[in-house]
Parts: C-alpha cells; structure tokens; sequence
C-alpha cells in the first residue's frame, strides 16, 4: 500500500508541474509579437540572397498549376512564375498546399506567396496583399446542348453546381439576379472539386454548370464528345487573378509587378494565354 | 488498361508517403498507448485525470482539427515543426489515445487473484508484468488492436490538409486533370491491398498467439 502522506505528495507534484505547463503554453500564446513577426518582416532581401522562393498552389488545380501524369507540376500560372522568377535569377520551389487553408499557409510562413488562380476580393484584401492583374477571367454557365438551355434565364427551375469555396460561388450569392434567382430552391449544389460536378452534368443530375470560362474549356477538351457542351457567358463581374502575398512583403510585391508590366508589355503575357487557353484575356477590362 | 498504366506512376509515388505515416503511427502509438493505459490505472488521481483528459480530447475531436492545430496553430505560436514532423506527431498521440483504451480493457481482463499469485510467489512489479499480465493483454488485444490497425491505412489519406501527397491526393491530382474516375478506382484497389496484407499478419500473429494459450 502507498501511504497517504506519499499520495499527497505526489498528487500535488503532478497537479503543480501541470499548471506550471498550462501558464508557460498561455503565456507563448499570448504574446503579443508571437506569430505575427513573420507577417511583419519584408523577407525580400532573404529570398534574393538565398536565390530561391517557395510558392504555394493546389495541385489539382487544372490548367492553371497541376501535375502531368509524370507527376511534374506544370500550368498556366507556374510558366509565367518560373519566367518571372528565372528573369531575377531565382529559383521557384513548388508546396503543394490544402486550398483551404492558402491564407494560413502564407500567413505562418510556410510559404511566400500563392500564385494559382487566386481572385482579387474586398475579403482577401483584409488577409493578403495582391499584386497587379496578370489574368482576367469571365465566369461561364456549361450546359449541355441536350438540355435545350441557350441563356441564364433559361435555367429556370433548373439545378446548378458550383465548386464550394470558388470564385464562381462567391458571384452567385453576391449577384443573385445574374443568376441565383433563376435556380431551382435559389441554391446550388456545392462540389469539392470541377471534375466530380462534370462527372454529375454527364450524369444528368444537375443542368448546369457555374466555372471560370478558361476551366469550362479546358474540361470540355476533356470530354469524348466535347460538342455535346455549351458554354454560355452571362453578367457576371469579371474576376482579376493576382498573386497573393503577406502583407509586409513590399519588396516583393514590387519586384513581380515589375515583372509583370514588363511581360504584358513584350506580349509574352498574351502569348502564355493562347497556348493555354487558346484566347487573350488582357482585353477583358 | 494502358489508361491504368498512365495514372500508376503518379499514384505510386504517394505510396511511400502514405507507408511512412502508417509505419511512424505504428512504431511509436504503441508504447505510448501502453504507458497511458498503466497511467489510467495510477494509485495517483492527478495522474489518472491528466491521462483521462488527453484520452477525451484526442477522441473527443477529429484528427483533421488535431491535424490543423498541430501543424498551422503550433506554427503561429512560434513552434514551427515541419510537414511530416506534425503529422507523424498528431497520428502518434492521436492512436496511442485510442489504443490507451483497448489496452485497459485488455488490463482489466487479468483477474485480480493473478497479481495476488504473483505477489505470494516473490515476483517483482516489473516482472509481473512483463512475464505475467503483458502476454496475456497481447493475446487479448489483438482483434480490436487489428481494427485501429485497419483504420489507420484508410486515416493516412487525411495528411492532405497539411499538404502532404499521399496516394488519395495523388488520385485526385490525376482525376482533376483527366476528368475520370479511374485513378480512384486504382486507389481504391491499393487500399485494398494494403489492409488485405495487415489483416493476414494480424492473423497469422493470432494463431501463433494461440499456440501459447
């Protein structure tokens, strides 16, 4: 048996090295500089020194930054990043990310910038600091040409799916006489990921489809029988994509946007677009 | 069939992520669980308390929120651990807590007149318990051990939230990008195989087991 006069000892030895534990992790998380130095430092001269950059992007996101089936991370948005990056002699390293957790991704540091389809809004603008536009996108209705559906309000009545999180569900809701009041319950089916909502257009589960017009045909190249689709434009606000950075990066901000201008300038920007959507963007203002 | 041949390298190089924290869980969730299973039986209130909460929190709430505290919360708080670093942390404490439990039921299931045995013939605590209750519990654990066993090959896929590539998020890449179920299908195979070979070790360890009793 263990005596009493032992139990109590031990008993508060325990108790006390647990509140002394429990007041040291408080006080690391309530300190006020904790966390937010990173947020605060311009780590530009860093990443010129070190000749390198990481970058965050979602690997599944087709075509703007994806892998090839040999598991190389290619895309619209990783040849021009590589191009601003390799004019300044740095190296791009690619991490692939969660999408939804982009803004804490960059935020802790873990990355320095997130360059992959990534939307200018007011929302954001609170989070982040964005670079110049480099790419317009005009978000798209795809329907099937089976479905007899030729214009938004012809989806009357009709089910609509979107990607949860995306752009294109951020429109419908704060336009919702573009589109939203047509719908069938004025609510759309939410989707993790494009190909599993196409997947329930072929499937004749949902009528249409809402996607940024450059995803909608690169789908549809996707598709056996790709002239079975129409893709249908309506009055939707067009979206800007920007790169993202952390608020305190103002060098290097500064320096991408001077890469920018001069790509837009020599027409590389245009050229980038043709090869991977087959249109320009940089008329769309 | 050329199709699965395209996708099968992609999705093969998520393998060796996925095995990896299969393996590290493994290795290190089970003495952990078993100190924490001794710990539940502590003459000590505080420490049973202590052993109690970590238990509750860790199967009170999801590995993806542990996940996600241990990874971006520890990191805003001035603790950065790297990638595989917090997901072999969140899947080892998160384990152990589970297999904390089966191992106390596995304790319990020793009649008390065994340690009084034991006691009367001289033997030591530590010699109790490794010669006497341990290849007991082993015996007695083995099928709900097998479970959690089982669970963890499917849990590994949940590693994509800290951006970590296993063979799911390597299946979602290529689905994205050819707009086809295929690569899940293939996926859906490699977990197959992968519990199919757990479950023939857990039980060709059971009938050697048996031979004991």
């Amino acid at each position: 048996m263990i005596s009493k006069q032992k139990k109590i000892i031990v008993n508060s030895l325990v108790a006390l090295a647990f509140f002394a534990l429990l007041a040291l992790t408080l006080v690391t998380v309530l300190k006020p500089s904790n966390g937010k130095v990173v947020a605060r430092d311009d780590k530009w001269s860093e990443i010129k020194a070190k000749k390198s950059i990481t970058i965050g992007l979602d690997d599944t996101f087709v075509p703007m930054g994806f892998r090839d089936s040999s598991g190389k991370i290619v895309g619209f948005d990783v040849d021009l990043a590589e191009k601003v990056f390799s004019n300044m002699g740095i190296k791009v390293n690619w991490q692939p990310i969660d999408w939804s957790m982009k803004e804490t991704e960059l935020n802790t540091g873990n990355i320095d910038a997130l360059w992959n389809g990534y939307t200018k809004t007011p929302e954001r603008a609170k989070q982040v600091a964005f670079s110049s536009t480099y790419h317009r996108a005009q978000l798209a209705l795809v329907v099937k040409k089976s479905s007899g559906v030729h214009d938004f309000a012809e989806m009357a009545g009709k089910v609509l799916g979107v990607q949860t999180g995306s752009s294109g569900e951020t429109a419908l809701n704060n336009e919702p006489n573009v589109l939203k009041r047509y719908i069938a319950g004025q609510k759309a089916v939410g989707y993790d990921t494009f190909d599993k909502a196409f997947t329930d257009l072929n499937a004749n589960r949902i009528t249409g489809l809402l996607v940024d017009e450059d995803y909608a045909r690169y789908y549809i190249k996707q598709q056996a029988n790709p002239n079975d689709y129409a893709v249908l434009t309506g009055n939707f606000a067009i979206s800007d994509d920007v790169v993202a950075f952390r608020k305190g990066d103002k060098g290097l901000q500064k320096a991408v946007n001077q890469q920018l201008a001069k790509l837009e300038k020599s027409g590389y920007l245009a050229e980038l677009e043709k090869r991977w959507f087959g249109q320009s963007s940089q008329d769309l203002k | 069939m050329e199709n699965v041949m395209t996708f099968l390298p992609g999705i093969l190089s998520g393998l060796q992520m996925t095995l990896g924290v299969f393996f590290i869980t493994i290795i290190g969730s089970i003495p952990l669980g078993i100190l924490a299973s001794l710990a539940m039986k502590s003459p000590y209130f505080t420490v049973r308390w202590l052993v109690n909460g970590y238990i509750w929190i860790m199967r009170g709430t999801p590995l993806l929120l542990q996940l996600i505290f241990i990874y971006y919360g520890l990191a805003m708080v001035g603790l950065p651990f790297s990638r595989f670093e917090s997901a072999a942390f969140a899947f080892i404490i998160n384990y152990a807590a589970y297999l904390a439990e089966i191992f106390r039921g596995g304790l319990q299931s020793v009649p008390q007149g065994q340690f009084d045995a034991a006691k009367v013939l001289g033997l030591s605590k530590t010699q109790t318990f490794f010669k006497v209750v341990l290849p007991q519990v082993i015996k007695i654990v083995v099928p709900s051990f097998g479970n959690e066993v089982v669970n963890l090959v499917k849990d590994t896929s949940l590693i994509y939230v800290i951006g970590l590539g296993d063979i799911l998020r390597a299946g979602s890449i290529a689905a994205a990008r050819d707009v086809t179920l295929v690569p899940y299908l293939i996926v859906g195979v490699l977990y197959l195989l992968m519990t199919a070979v757990v479950t023939i070790i857990l039980r060709a360890s059971e009938k050697r087991l048996n031979v004991w009793r």
